[in-house]
């Protein structure tokens, strides 16, 4: 659980040092983008659109209800450069990328807090059983894992993909539900394969963690001591084992959530994401513009970098002012 | 707007404008300063160097029947007849042909000076041999292009050295369109000898695994990334324009525009819009372009709803815009279409117009369909088209817009889009039944623009059930008169038109990035001829 | 536990691992979507040729009957035909081998050379601006996806400046080498450099700012143990100290981190040879996932977790040496 001790030393930790800070401020920016998304959109992040040599708007592409359609011989552009109107510019089909940059803020950060949290669920009771009862349940559960691993993430979810398609999930749109955001989607799709899939590649990681902590934790004087009390297993897992684990897991979960944020990335810029409303999506789409308009993927990047950025903030915070003993992580 | 993407409704004004305004951004400018060794080998006026978009992934010469692939093959194991897109067939290394009348079948000559790489000489029974294994799989070495790619085709027979017959079960009319456009010649007894016998192949990674009668032979092959010919100097023919040609292939159209303005290659296939203006800026090289005949379309599975109505199949074509499509998303590189066929193609229907976009009548013929208020979703490929996956969201976008029809566009890999064309009409397995496709008829008949798509007998992969339609395209391939024939496939494109199994969208512009001293006309079927170039 | 029994344990673990992975793909194929005869023969085939396919093949045999056929195919190091190109999928595999080899090797040699100064120094010099650039460039490199970097590499370096390639791979090392000893050129020797350096740094950051910072902890670690401060205090020169025992003592962790981190250096050649179309295994198994290539798409996959382990058994086998009483856990 998480004590007075674990308490003062993340606040003086924090205090210590300019990065958690930085970090936090990050993070909650980020959040507060994504939550906000449709108030602070400029645009209907899904609508395309062309533009006059000033950026702004002609009618949607080929809609007649309205009277100002492009003449012979105007200028009419898909993909415009920053301006006022579109303060990053539009991408390949004359979407904003700002709105965009917004909306694929809610898509990474879902992913990735929700696959880590799959994550989680699988690996800590893998790892706690594992190495709480040790031998041949240890071996078999820690030869699943090697096989996991042994499996590059990328190859497997691939695979996996292939198998399950993509599947996205539509979630509704609180903010534009309750009719604070007009001419906002009514509900973005969350890639839903892709969610599962990053859970499935990643959770081997908490599996290890776990194991590790329920090693030692197993041979301490007041689990040997509830045990000859006659508590049954079970019970001890719970109740001990478990929380006091738990400390390197959060530190783990946290840095997790930025190995997941950019496995979904490099998924949707392969073309396996299930939603075109994802960073990694926009910066292949605008690889194929690279050299004349580098904003259509130089922005969402930017975007996946300060997200993954403020998560391993936080998670240096955690691991410094907890000190747990993890090795490694996983991508 | 410096190195914004433009483009105006009148391409002309489009491409003056952009030329001008291009001038001043330098963005596309590419420093020149790397000393290739690649560049220092393009000076030699006696080398060429293709980029393609894919590099073929067989040597077997008979396991496509379209594609880039081609482009390198037919260098190697040249075609038989010199086909002319939107004329016919012409003689090559068939020299002379006669169509057996009533027997379903024609006496092809050949030429008796063609001899293959590896000196022997070619026959008759050669190509019977190359043939007969396309259509019967119990030969050994099996082709997988199998009987569809042959069509009517049955079998061939050698009737002596340089006489074959081939035989077929449609029309000669058709018949010629197919083998005029497949047959080519491999060398029936160094295959027996060379294939894979466990693996029932052609295969192989090394130069000698190559062995046909064009113009040029493999000296260097290196598998997924490059082939390297020379000039075959045994060929009965004229000498081809290179003494050494070089292929290779990538898959990301900035990636091929980089290489031919370092000069690394010569020419380049698949250039996209938005990168027309950097190629057309810099110094010696350019923009070539035809419309193809390569027709973008998305078809509509009838058998499950809400597709099964006719009226909403047909709001669904009133509901897009394509000249606008084609003016904005593809800046113009391509013309509005309202048939499954490409202008130039036998049986193209001239008076066919493009549905033009009525959102009213859209909106009422869902209301009519009994529709209303449905949710579809478009599967669009990604890569495989120009600008496939733009073009397919603002299809759905426009959709979207009716406001009786929701609709999505599922942006997807072309594998899930190809197994999904081929998935057949069964109500119960349909998955995606709605989904953008692009069509080459190559053959430069309209049959091979519908027949797998629309007739029902032995098609299990057909994505439209109809019999009105069927029976039509049945009916065209029986009848022997030419001119009746072109009429009866006329009326098929018409009764595609009405019936609308596709939302029809565009034909595509091939564009290509060329050195300028190069002299060379793109070909409306996508295949690039080194025989038809000069320097 | 000795040496011998050590490894021989670890080779079995492996065996089981490879086995898992064999299963795990056969597993996936067959409950993938699409008929593989279908698959292999392409839209609009015959049902004639479909049967013919589906006998040739084995697919109209019990799963089990596959299954096995298909293990022990594996087992003699058959891995089948390529659907798409009919040929030999272990030739296939390996021919693509060297240039994935020459870009992890480059990556890594970028990753160590760079990473080990740079984390050294920012140990020793704790909270000193050369320790926060070096912390900045270390979390930069860890949250940057690689197929963005590479991009904007080639944006930056390859296009604006001029001075990079921006893909493919005119020449391999060996050939390269070749031209050296035969011709006493160092001309191709040049072009693989010019090719290699955009795709070894775009793979290479990631490990790099991996690497620095593991040295960094672990030397900080080190530092503050006994035996430095009593080094210290007997007069021996701190630089010595520093290099020799502290940072011998620090590469064990970092050597077991970088085994366990080969399924990501895999993951990230993938992407980095798409980005720069990088003629390596990465590149394949994409080409082979495209075109639902499923022999290839195995012989890949598989081939992948045999180096994985291998490595790993190496790694293993390298730590338990240095720190003997591993082997008892």
């Amino acid at each position: 659980m998480i004590s007075e001790r674990v308490k003062s030393n993340l606040k003086q930790t924090f205090s210590e040092s300019l990065l958690p800070k930085l970090g936090l401020l990050l993070l909650v920016s980020i959040v507060f983008m994504a939550i906000f998304a449709p108030l602070l959109a400029t645009h209907d992040p899904t609508r395309t659109g062309h533009y006059d040599e000033q950026g702004a708007e002609y009618p949607p592409l080929g809609h007649e209800y309205t009277t100002q359609t492009p003449h012979e011989g105007d200028i009419v552009e898909i993909t415009v450069e920053p301006t006022t109107e579109h303060v990053l510019g539009t991408n390949n089909v004359g979407q904003d990328v700002y709105s965009r940059f917004l909306y694929g803020a809610r898509v990474s950060l879902l992913v990735g807090i929700l696959g880590t949290s799959m994550a989680l669920a699988i690996g800590v009771p893998v790892g706690l059983v594992a190495g709480y009862y040790g031998g041949r349940v240890d071996d078999g559960l820690m030869r699943i894992a090697d096989t996991m691993l042994a499996f590059p993430a990328l190859v497997l979810a691939l695979a996996l993909i292939g198998v399950f398609g993509e599947s996205p999930v539509m979630v509704p749109d609180p903010i534009v539900m309750a009719g604070l955001a007009d001419g906002m989607p009514e509900s973005i799709p969350i890639p839903g394969t892709v969610t599962i899939v990053v859970a499935l590649v990643t959770w081997v990681w908490f599996a290890r963690v776990a194991r590790g902590e329920a090693l030692s934790i197993r041979n301490e004087e007041y689990v040997k001591a509830a045990r000859s009390f006659g508590t049954s297993n079970k019970t001890i897992l719970l109740k001990h084992v478990l929380p006091n684990s738990l400390t390197p897991i959060i530190v783990l979960a946290t840095i997790q959530v930025a190995v997941i944020i950019l496995l979904e990335a490099s998924l949707a810029y392969l073309g396996f994401s299930g939603t075109t409303l994802s960073w990694g999506y926009e910066i292949e789409r605008g690889q194929d513009v690279l050299r004349t308009r580098p904003w259509v993927s130089m922005f969402p990047g930017i975007g996946i970098v300060l997200a993954v950025i403020s998560v391993n903030l936080l998670g240096d915070w955690f691991r410094d002012a907890l000190d747990p003993n993890i090795e490694g992580e996983g991508r | 707007m410096k190195g914004a993407k433009r483009y105006a409704i009148d391409r002309r004004t489009l491409l003056k404008i952009t030329g001008a305004a291009g001038a001043t951004t330098g963005l596309g400018a590419i420093a020149g300063c790397l000393d290739d060794p690649d560049a220092g080998d393009d000076e030699d006026p006696d080398e060429i160097t293709i980029t393609l978009s894919q590099f073929p992934d067989t040597i077997d010469p008979l396991d496509h029947i379209t594609g880039d692939y081609f482009d390198v093959y037919d260098h190697i194991y040249e075609p038989l007849f010199d086909f002319e897109p939107g004329e016919g067939i012409f003689a090559r290394v068939v020299e002379d042909w006669e169509i057996l009348e009533g027997e379903g079948a024609t006496e092809l000559q050949l030429r008796d000076d063609v001899v293959f790489h590896n000196g022997d000489d070619l026959t008759a029974e050669d190509i019977a041999w190359t043939i007969e294994r396309t259509v019967d799989p119990d030969m050994g070495v099996v082709s997988d292009i199998g009987s569809f790619g042959l069509g009517s085709i049955e079998g061939a027979e050698a009737l002596d050295d340089t006489t074959l017959e081939v035989q077929y079960a449609a029309a000669p009319g058709l018949a010629e369109f197919e083998f005029g456009n497949y047959a080519r010649a491999l060398n029936m007894e160094w295959a027996i000898e060379n294939h894979d016998a466990e693996n029932e192949a052609i295969s192989g990674a090394d130069p000698e695994d190559f062995n046909g009668t064009g113009p040029y032979e493999v000296v260097d092959f290196t598998s997924g990334e490059e082939i390297v010919l020379e000039r075959f100097d045994d060929y009965w023919g004229d000498e081809p324009p290179f003494e050494r040609v070089t292929f290779n292939a990538d898959g990301e159209s900035s990636g091929r525009v980089a290489s031919l303005e370092t000069a690394e290659t010569d020419l380049t296939i698949n250039i996209l819009p938005e990168d027309v203006t950097t190629v057309e800026e810099a110094d010696d090289i350019e923009i070539r372009e035809v419309t193809s005949f390569r027709n973008i379309f998305c078809p509509m599975k009838n058998t499950v709803e809400p597709f099964d109505s006719e009226e909403f199949r047909q709001a669904m074509n009133y509901a897009v815009d394509n000249e606008e499509i084609v003016s904005s998303v593809l800046n113009g590189y391509g013309e509005a279409r309202g048939q499954p066929v490409a202008p130039g193609i036998n049986g193209f229907n001239d008076e066919i117009e493009p549905y033009e976009q009525d959102l009213g009548t859209a909106e009422s013929l869902v209301e009519e369909s009994g529709y209303g208020g449905a949710e579809i979703e478009l599967t669009v490929p990604q890569g495989r088209y120009l600008n496939d996956a733009e073009v397919g969201e603002t299809v759905a976008d426009q959709i979207d817009q009716l406001d009786n029809v929701s609709c999505d566009a599922n942006i997807v890999d072309f594998g899930v889009v190809s197994d999904a064309n081929s998935a057949g009409v069964d109500p119960d397995t349909i998955e995606i039944p709605f989904y953008l496709i692009g069509w080459g008829t190559i053959t430069g008949d309209t049959d091979y623009g519908v027949q797998g798509f629309f007739t029902i007998p032995d098609n299990p992969a057909r994505t439209f059930d109809d019999e009105e339609l069927s029976d039509a395209i049945l009916e065209s391939q029986e009848i022997e008169d030419p001119d009746e024939r072109r009429a009866q496939l006329e009326e098929v494109n018409q009764l595609a038109h009405e019936k609308a199994p596709f939302l029809f969208l565009h034909t595509q512009e091939s564009i290509y990035g060329v050195r300028e001293d190069i002299q060379w006309d793109p070909r409306e079927d996508e295949t690039v001829y080194i025989w038809e170039m000069e320097t | 536990m000795t040496m011998g029994k050590f490894l021989v344990r670890r080779i079995l673990q492996g065996v089981f691992v490879i086995w898992g992975v064999i299963t795990i793909m056969f597993g996936l194929r067959a409950v993938s979507p699409g008929d593989p005869a279908t698959l292999m023969l392409g839209e609009g085939a015959t049902q004639e040729l479909i049967e013919h396919v589906r006998e040739q093949e084995g697919l109209n045999e019990p799963i089990y009957v596959q299954y096995f056929d298909y293990l022990q195919g594996m087992v003699i190091g058959d891995f089948g035909y390529s659907w798409r190109s009919n040929r030999q999928v272990e030739a296939m595999v390996i021919e693509r081998v060297p240039a994935t080899l020459e870009l992890a090797i480059a990556a890594t040699i970028v990753a160590i050379v760079i990473a080990i100064p740079l984390g050294v120094i920012s140990a020793t010099r704790r909270n000193e601006p050369s320790d926060y650039g070096a912390t900045l460039f270390s979390l930069l490199g860890i949250s940057t996806p690689n197929f963005w970097l590479g991009l904007m590499l080639i944006l930056l370096l390859g296009v604006w400046a001029g001075l990079f390639p921006t893909g493919r791979r005119p020449v391999g090392f060996a050939e390269a080498v070749t031209t050296l000893v035969q011709h006493g050129s160092v001309y191709d020797l040049g072009i693989w450099l010019k090719y290699i350096t955009l795709p070894a740094i775009t793979l290479g950051t990631y490990f790099t700012a991996l690497i620095t910072r593991l040295t960094r902890s672990g030397m900080v670690d080190e530092l503050g143990k006994p035996y430095v401060t009593a080094s210290k205090a007997k007069g021996l020169p701190s630089v010595l100290v520093r290099y020799k025992h502290v940072l011998r003592n620090t590469m064990i962790p970092i050597i077991t981190v970088l085994g366990l981190q080969m399924g990501t250096l895999m993951g990230g050649a993938v992407i980095t040879e798409t980005v720069f179309n990088w003629p390596g295994l990465g590149l394949r198994l994409i080409d082979a996932l495209d075109a639902r290539d499923w022999p290839l798409m195995q012989g890949i996959v598989v081939f992948i977790a045999i180096a994985f382990v291998s490595i790993n058994i190496v790694v293993d086998a390298l730590y338990s040496y240095l720190n003997p009483q591993v082997r008892e856990e």
